[in-house]
């Protein structure tokens, strides 16, 4: 059961991102994890929640889409090369990964990294084997 | 100081002798078309008219108009009226979607095509003295081959310069002593600037002596910063692809409206509501029959052109009819830089796209003097979030797209689905900021 991410388009607007914030705020839906990049025309804003299906919801009804997709997220060992590992093995067996991004959950103080790559059911099983934890659940 | 040169003494006819020539023209245009063109003849029986029905000038209000819209239907050449072994030069300009409106001459059309707008040069003030720059497109607008072919027929000498490569374009100017300019006023203006970024002043530093400006309209306001920039004359001229091109009309130097040339171009001012026929002086729509054309004959040609006609005396010494500077469109035409741009064309690319929506805006504004054009869009298939990769490809694929078809480049936003206004009346999907920054 991987973990779902929202992505949601961001005009170039000073409150834009306000706005989908706000919806999730009155909509009593916690943000577990937040990214946002951007280029010179518009941003892309990439959030889990705690209840995905629900944020869409409250996103739709202010006329928002989001993009469901599903997503690994990482509780590598706090250690030097741990990333490289695997980031190599990732690369070696042919899983391009698209972005990466990292958040910190406040219970235990973990960092965790999310990735969106283009075999998800492979990339969880290689990184399994390897005994990187694959988190089920933020 | 008006000059007297005058390219053709048939510009000065007595007001009977244009009506005679008039009618003979009407009459044998009426004939061909009728005859060669199934789409005229149907038009024609719609109406219950034949060619012997048209016995004065005043007959021609019987004829049907021609619209933009008989080119789309008639796609390619259905208007011709000879076959295509007769025509030597095909040339196109925007069509309301996206096909062009094709257009096609005879070799007698371009000899009238070369004297039309070698009278229009010369009313401007060139001679085969001037070296004359023309800094409009080449290619399938006739903006440019029909100015060359009438400057060389007045014996200037030609530089076929196109447009764009500004700095390669002042030192032509500077090297080969331009004496006159051939361009839109906007990118003239857009030019001086260039000029002046890299030292030289234009007025001072090149032999500019007259500017010739078309392909779009422009103000007194504009005319004087020419002027005054580049220190020379200009005057503007009129024209349409679907009548020939440039030379249906150009201002003298008395700069009193645009001389039209009458004895190949019948006008008529319409009220564009009603079709019905307004007197002189008063304001309406520009309908122009083309009476010496053989390949592709328009009669009663709708040009959407707001203006009115003068047939006062005129210090030039010309008794062709005047028309005044366009005042607006009675459609939704856009021109940007010169190019005729359709809200239609930009919205059958839109409707055609994948991801997106059916509700857009068009924003026209200037950068500097030059026109800009953003289309927004709403981007209805979250998919495209993805990755950056898959928005910006489609942001890609809509821009190239809108090139194809508008033969210029559209700067592309896409706005989150239910952003743009919905509109319950008259959808108002086009800003053009342009006419707030000219107040």
């Amino acid at each position: 059961m991987a973990i779902k991410q929202l992505s949601i388009l961001i005009p170039n607007e000073k409150g834009a991102l306000a706005e989908v914030t706000e919806a999730f705020c009155d909509a009593d839906i916690d943000v577990r994890a937040i990214s946002v990049s951007d280029t010179t025309e518009y941003g892309i804003l990439r959030t889990v929640v705690d209840d995905t299906e629900r944020a869409v919801k409250c996103l739709e009804e202010r006329g928002i889409v989001a993009k469901k997709s599903d997503i690994l997220a990482l509780n590598p060992e706090d250690k030097k090369g741990s990333l490289t590992e695997i980031f190599k093995l990732l690369g070696q067996n042919g899983i391009n990964i698209d972005y990466v991004y990292s958040f910190v959950v406040r219970k235990n103080e973990a960092q965790y990294f999310v990735l969106k790559v283009d075999d998800l059911a492979k990339a969880e099983t290689l990184l399994e084997e390897k005994g990187i934890e694959v988190i089920k659940n933020i | 100081m008006v000059q007297a040169r005058i390219w053709n003494k048939e510009e000065t006819l007595e007001r009977e002798q244009f009506r005679e020539i008039q009618l003979k023209r009407l009459k044998a245009t009426v004939e061909r078309v009728y005859n060669n063109v199934p789409h005229y003849k149907a038009k024609f029986r719609e109406r219950g008219i034949l060619p012997g029905d048209i016995n004065t000038l005043e007959d021609l209000k019987k004829l049907p108009f021609t619209v933009k819209a008989d080119f789309r239907d008639t796609y390619p050449c259905g208007l011709f009226s000879v076959p295509k072994k007769e025509l030597v030069r095909f040339h196109a300009s925007s069509g309301t979607t996206g096909k062009p409106t094709v257009v096609g001459y005879t070799r007698n059309d371009m000899s009238l095509w070369r004297e039309m707008v070698a009278r229009i040069v010369t009313m401007a003030g060139v001679t085969e003295e001037d070296t004359a720059q023309i800094s409009f497109g080449y290619g399938l607008f006739t903006g440019a081959l029909g100015l060359n072919q009438g400057l060389e027929e007045v014996g200037a000498a030609v530089i076929p310069m196109s447009s764009g490569n500004t700095k390669k374009q002042i030192m032509m100017m500077q090297d080969m002593e331009t004496t006159a300019l051939i361009s839109t006023p906007s990118y003239a203006l857009h030019m001086a600037e260039i000029a002046k970024e890299i030292g030289i002043d234009p007025a001072k530093d090149l032999h500019l002596k007259w500017g010739l400006f078309g392909g779009e309209g422009s103000t007194e306001a504009m005319r004087k910063e020419l002027n005054d920039t580049w220190g020379l004359f200009s005057t503007e001229n009129y024209g349409m692809s679907e009548l020939m091109g440039p030379g249906v009309a150009g201002e003298c130097q008395a700069l009193c409206g645009m001389h039209i040339n009458e004895d190949h171009f019948l006008p008529e001012i319409i009220n564009p509501e009603t079709g019905e026929v307004l007197g002189e002086g008063e304001v309406g729509e520009l309908v122009i029959t083309t009476i010496s054309k053989e390949g592709l004959p328009i009669i009663r040609y709708r040009t959407k052109d707001i203006t009115s006609l003068s047939y006062d005396k005129c210090q030039c010494g010309r008794t062709t009819v005047r028309m005044a500077k366009i005042q607006g469109r009675s459609d939704d035409m856009l021109i940007l830089g010169g190019v005729n741009v359709f809200p239609s064309q930009i919205e059958e690319v839109l409707i055609s796209t994948k991801g997106i929506g059916p509700h857009y805006q068009i924003k026209v504004f200037k950068k500097g003097y030059l026109d800009k054009i953003e289309v927004v869009v709403e981007l209805a298939d979250a998919d495209f979030l993805d990755s950056f990769g898959k928005l910006e490809n489609l942001n890609k694929l809509i821009k190239n797209r809108l090139k194809t078809v508008l033969g210029l480049d559209a700067k592309v936003t896409l706005v989150q689905p239910r952003t743009l206004e919905r509109f319950e009346g008259k959808a108002k999907r086009v800003i053009d900021l342009r006419k707030e920054e000219a107040k």
